[in-house]
């Protein structure tokens, strides 16, 4: 199985979101496509209580080394952070961001409760996705849920994250064992999953920021 | 004072005892209902200046400003308000006057306004099986019939015309308590915004008033008689002294010594028995003229209700006898003057009227 | 997803700490497993239950910890292997049963798996359940990595048996929510024999040895037990488990075990560390291994102790430290007693970065805080965003009985409040469901302290009390509340929320739902009928039926002297949305009719009763129904004044 070098060792990639978006199966599906290549993965799903509209953030870390890895991440660590959600992605920038930190960002809302009642402020989006730009090295910015819809269900959103993730080259992880998984995990949806992946691969050729 | 709302609604009127449970802040609003007897807050409001405290008849009542609005002159001493006329009247109809208090003259000037298609509806009063009171839109005789009576207790009327949206376009007629009319009155003053157009309202009856009686009583009424056979209630003139509870084959009665603890305090700040802000006000006739009732004429409004009644031979007059007219002017200013004095008791001072907004001279009159 | 079954040593998943926790057990060739749901620990349940048929294992969601761990220890002294896991307030559950156990000794391994949530996240408190194991002489075993949770699991029921002792594995949210790298053993052949060998013997008639009567006085039997647990500390000196990684003469020695291993482990790499400091991992905490302690205690005269919440390791190895000959040096302890090591919440790498680079006098920068511009703006972005708190799903019943409860309360006007219980009803203590919980403890604790309150009458007391709990809790700890309240006739309303399900750890079954954890239909059994059984006052309404309940409500609160029931039954909205899938209204909002901000309403709809699926679109400023949110119950309709929600039947 080829598996490209990791950048660093460890390498932490955060996937961040709303409960109810997959990201949970999202870093599951990452991390044993990561197993299969031979390295040891640590993926810690932080949520407070599991619940829809919750702030979910997974942490995975990646090592040829050994599974010696805390779970979490500490202040500033994250190389990578992928946000289904451009405020969770934010939240995470702020925790675990650092000038060369590289992001990938769905830019759908996902509105919380307060603001829902309207007691508190959504930020506005522009001005948020200015923000993620400047405070990463790297960025790709996409609306997947858009194109979730086309593909008839915005939980696709989180595959095309995913296939936008593999396309940006960050992570040692190549798309045949990529699919692999998908197929293993999720035969019923595959072909539409192979669709979400490639596109997702395609906005991130698309969308170079810098 | 703008942009006072529930809260202070709540401190200065409810919680101090000042509340008549007359339903000017309940009907439109989710956040106050009436339970058994008190103004209950069912969550929190954080409206500033809200309509509820704007309308509500114990907050600062400006009754110069009033008085102008529908009289076009101040507030002034007259012991029973504005009177065109005083007269004697009573219902030419037998079947109204058998379901009727007194003389029938409510229900029916009300009957001929909605045949006359002056009004499409009346706002009024209705006791439900378990003889509680509610506010309620009587759009034809039957159901007019069915509010002819009255019930000593304290009625939210304006619940029923306070719930209805801006788009409602209907006219309606009017009965209430003298503090239902004052809320009205306030409310044509300066007209609500976002709910049934208040002129649409056309005629405002209002009763005279000497008190009500509370919850307490009305749990009293329950132990002591089998409410659901209670067709009418009465406490007749001097010199009676009983409750009196009608049932289709009897009458039963109780001292009105039993009854007097029950009495609303928030009665005892009132200094308005006769209606003062209505169109026309209605009393009983007392002991004389037991079956006819009072009526005063105060505005035009009233006055066309008058001749248009007459016409229609739905009312038959007298004139009322000159010592009948000095008790009730008396009766009128001694309430006044009590409840002055009350008012004066509770806040130290005649500084301090609470909602009272009334003329350096009429109160020094009326501490004379 | 995860795999656990497969017979195949060698393969390599990525798997749950508590995924782990099962193959373990698998590989260790249980029999029989049960548990109560508790987060934590619930997935190792989970991951059991659905393949226990087929791996010829008996697993059970019992109805609590209690009748848990009793049912599991059967299965020990019948001869077969048993596990029984549980979080940590599980544990103070059967601690009465545990020390009598413990006492009198087991057959085949049991081990009792406890899920500690340091931090709190999903408990009513942090609790550190491993002084519980040195308190009851308790082996305790704590798994740092994925890989340890299986390997330690399997060994746990080794030295159970070695032993005759329950043995305890303890793991933390941070190890059981964790998948790692797991490399499979073997699973296990043999046929299993159930046989309790001590019955009555007419020829040799004697007190049981599982007994702890007045022939066979406790206090002899405390001396057997101490005996026994001296042997475990052979067991744990030679284990595995324990390890020391670092320079022969570090200038500082960690103390660690559990999750805390791999916070050190790696805090002293990104610190540079690795020449200057050396780290002990604990794997056997307790019995503590004290020849191996000793052995590192005396490379370095610098200790440092990395451990969460509570000093258990701190003080064993002081306490042992302190034992040894006057003439060795005695080493700096630093930890919790000295204040570089926090004594509340969970630990993190950042913590323990700090703990360390304070002991040995070096500062660290992290890549954000090495750039301070950086961090000022992600200082400046923080104060802008919203916050995700928890609420009722759109359609859950508990938000309507929240609501009718409120306005019962408020029309009832004397002061009345709830006491509230663990689950989802719990939310009733924050907005969504009106703040109406005000006192908030444990299983059953709700209608335990109803008990007290509805007797303070003769002091004056007149509060109406009205006691929450949901239909899980009340099989699990409110029944002999309940049976209390009413047979020493104290003045209070039970209401459960009776939504059929277990919902706040994750849906699994329990009595009231018929099934078991194998997917079997077992017996249901009714709430009413238990209720009903005591001669009391039993109302059963559906909360969305507002009028109903709030009238029922006021009813029974004026029911004086007397425990009153009401069962406010309605399935949770997960469970139905998940069974029906379609919603039964579609609600929309005639925005001509609301009023929003205005006065008469003040947003009532988002503001106070706020459901996801209802939102406040400022720039309109009126009401909006979010139809990927909404779950069409339409409930709303009904709190709206103006009557502008609208709901249509699907």
């Amino acid at each position: 199985m080829s598996a490209r070098e990791l950048s660093k060792d460890p390498l932490n990639v955060i996937i961040a979101g709303v409960g109810g978006q997959g990201n949970v199966l999202m870093s599951f599906l990452i991390g044993s496509a990561l197993v299969r290549s031979g390295y040891f993965v640590t993926v810690f799903d932080n949520y407070g209580a599991s619940q829809r509209l919750g702030a979910v953030a997974s942490h995975i870390k990646i090592s040829r080394e050994g599974a010696n890895a805390s779970p979490l991440l500490h202040e500033g660590d994250a190389d990578v952070i992928v946000g289904m959600e451009p405020i969770e992605l934010l939240r995470n920038l702020i925790r675990f961001g650092n000038p060369e930190v590289i992001a990938i960002v769905n830019t759908r809302p996902v509105y919380p409760i307060g603001v829902i009642s309207g007691e508190v402020d959504y930020p506005e989006l522009n001005k948020a996705i200015e923000t993620i730009r400047r405070l990463s090295a790297q960025s790709w910015i996409m609306n997947a849920t858009e194109e979730a819809l086309r593909l008839g269900n915005p939980i696709y959103a989180n595959v095309i994250l995913l296939g936008a993730l593999l396309g940006s080259n960050t992570l040692p992880l190549d798309k045949e064992t990529m699919e692999g998984v998908l197929k293993e995990e999720l035969p019923k949806v595959f072909d539409t999953n192979m669709v979400a992946l490639h596109r997702g691969m395609d906005l991130v050729r698309e969308t170079m920021n810098k | 004072m703008m942009d006072n709302a529930s809260k202070e609604l709540y401190e200065e009127v409810i919680e101090s005892g000042l509340c008549t449970l007359c339903g000017g802040c309940t009907g439109f609003c989710p956040y106050f209902v009436i339970h058994e007897g008190r103004i209950v807050r069912l969550h929190q409001c954080k409206i500033t200046g809200g309509q509820c405290y704007q309308y509500c008849p114990r907050t600062p009542t400006d009754m110069n400003a009033i008085s102008r609005h529908i009289f076009g002159i101040p507030y002034g001493e007259y012991e029973i308000g504005i009177a065109k006329e005083v007269f004697l009247a009573r219902s030419t109809d037998p079947e109204i006057h058998q379901k009727a208090q007194d003389g029938g003259v409510v229900t029916s000037l009300l009957s001929v306004a909605l045949t006359e298609g002056m009004i499409d509806g009346a706002v009024e009063t209705k006791l439900d099986d378990e003889k509680v009171p509610h506010g309620f839109i009587a759009r034809n005789r039957e159901e007019l019939l069915e509010c002819a009576r009255v019930s000593y207790e304290p009625s939210p009327v304006l619940e029923a015309i306070n719930h209805l949206p801006k788009e409602n376009s209907e006219k309606f007629g009017f009965v209430g308590l003298p503090c239902h009319v004052a809320s009205l009155s306030k409310m044509k003053v300066s007209p609500p915004t976002n709910r049934a157009n208040i002129e649409n309202v056309k005629l405002a009856i209002g009763l005279f008033c000497g008190w009500t009686l509370s919850h307490g009583f009305h749990q009293f009424l329950q132990e002591r008689f089998n409410l659901s056979k209670a067709i009418k209630f009465d406490i007749p003139h001097h010199p009676a002294h009983s409750f009196d509870v009608y049932t289709k084959s009897e009458t039963q009665s109780v001292d009105l010594d039993e009854i007097t603890p029950f009495i609303n305090k928030a009665c005892s700040y009132c200094i308005d028995m006769t209606a003062e802000f209505a169109d026309i006000s209605v009393g009983s006739g007392r002991t004389m003229f037991k079956g006819w009732n009072t009526v005063i004429i105060r505005t035009k409004a009233g006055a066309e209700m008058l001749e248009v009644a007459k016409s229609r031979r739905a009312i038959e007059t007298q004139p009322i006898p000159a010592e009948s007219l000095k008790n009730l002017k008396r009766a009128s200013l001694s309430k006044k003057k009590r409840s002055l004095q009350n008012i004066i008791s509770m806040t130290g001072g005649v500084d301090d009227l609470l909602y009272l907004g009334i003329s350096q001279n009429l109160i020094s009159k009326l501490l004379e | 997803m995860s795999n656990i079954e497969i017979d195949a040593p060698g393969t390599t998943q990525l798997l749950l700490g508590n995924e782990a926790i099962a193959r373990g057990a698998l590989e260790a060739g249980i029999g029989f497993a049960t548990a109560y749901p508790g987060t934590p620990s619930s997935e190792i349940m989970a991951t059991l239950a659905p393949i226990a048929k087929k791996m010829g294992i008996y697993a059970e969601w019992s109805i609590n910890e209690m009748v848990a761990f009793e049912a599991a220890s059967a299965a020990s002294l019948s001869n077969i292997r048993a596990l029984s896991s549980m979080k940590a307030n599980g544990v103070n559950v059967i601690t009465d049963f545990l020390v009598n156990l413990q006492m009198t000794g087991i057959k085949k391994g049991l081990v009792l798996v406890v899920c500690d949530d340091p931090g709190g996240m999903t408990s009513s408190n942090e609790q550190d359940t491993r002084p519980i194991a040195k308190w009851l002489n308790i082996p305790l075993l704590e798994p740092s990595t994925a890989q340890e949770c299986k390997d330690m699991t399997k060994w746990a029921f080794e030295l159970s048996e070695e032993l005759g002792m329950v043995c305890m594995v303890r793991s933390v949210t941070y190890l059981s929510h964790t998948r790692g790298n797991v490399r499979f053993g073997r699973l296990p052949e043999e046929t299993k024999k159930a046989h309790f060998a001590d019955f009555y013997d007419i020829d040799d008639p004697q007190q049981s040895k599982y007994t702890c009567g007045m022939q066979f006085h406790p206090y002899k039997q405390s001396e057997v037990l101490l005996k026994r647990f001296s042997k475990a500390q052979g067991h744990c000196e030679g284990s595995p488990f324990n390890s020391y990684n670092g320079p022969n003469t570090p200038d500082l020695i960690i103390f660690t075990s559990g999750i805390c291993w791999t916070y050190a482990t790696e805090a002293v790499k990104i610190l540079n560390l690795q020449d200057r400091v050396g780290i002990v991992k604990l794997g056997t905490t307790w019995p503590l291994p004290e020849e191996f302690v000793t052995r590192h205690l005396e490379r370095s005269n610098k200790v440092l102790f990395i451990e969460e919440i509570s000093p258990l390791v701190e003080q064993s190895v002081m306490e042992l430290a302190a034992s040894l000959p006057a003439d060795r040096p005695r080493p700096t302890f630093y930890g919790k007693r000295s204040g570089h090591v926090r004594a509340w919440g969970e630990q993190d790498l950042n913590l323990v970065i700090q703990s360390i680079a304070t002991v040995m006098g070096t500062s660290y920068r992290s890549r954000q805080s090495s750039n301070a511009e950086y961090q000022s703006t992600l200082k400046e972005v923080a104060k802008t965003l919203p916050a995700r708190p928890l609420t009722f799903c759109p359609g859950c019943a508990h938000r309507a009985s929240f609501w009718a409860i409120k306005i019962a309360l408020q029309l009832d006007g004397r002061n009345g409040f709830v006491t509230g219980d663990i689950g989802c009803t719990a939310m009733g203590m924050i907005s969504p469901g009106s703040f109406q919980v005000r006192t908030y403890y444990a299983m059953g604790g709700g209608v335990g302290i109803a008990n007290g309150f509805g007797h303070l009458n003769q002091f004056g007391f007149s509060q109406p009390v009205i006691a929450v709990c949901g239909d899980s809790t009340f099989f699990h700890a409110s029944i002999p509340g309940l049976i209390n309240g009413v047979w020493n006739k104290s003045n209070f309303t039970l209401t459960i929320l009776d939504n059929s399900a277990t919902a706040m750890t994750g849906f699994q079954p329990h009595p009231g739902t018929g099934i078991t954890a194998t997917g079997e239909t077992g017996k249901k059994v009714s709430i009413e009928a238990i209720c009903r059984s005591l001669g009391v006052s039993v109302q059963v309404c559906d909360p969305f039926d507002l009028t109903d309940t709030v009238n029922t409500l006021l009813k029974v609160m004026r029911n004086e002297g007397n425990a009153t029931v009401v069962i406010l039954r309605r399935e949770c909205e997960l469970v139905r949305a998940r069974r029906e899938r379609k919603k039964p209204y579609k609600m929309y909002v005639d925005s001509s009719r609301c009023i929003g901000e205005e006065c008469g309403c003040n947003r009532i709809c988002t503001r106070v009763f706020s459901c996801p699926g209802l939102v406040w679109d400022r720039d309109a400023g009126k009401a909006v129904i979010d139809e990927a949110v909404c779950e069409g119950c339409g409930l709303c309709a009904e709190v709206c004044p103006q009557g502008a929600i609208l709901k249509e039947a699907l």
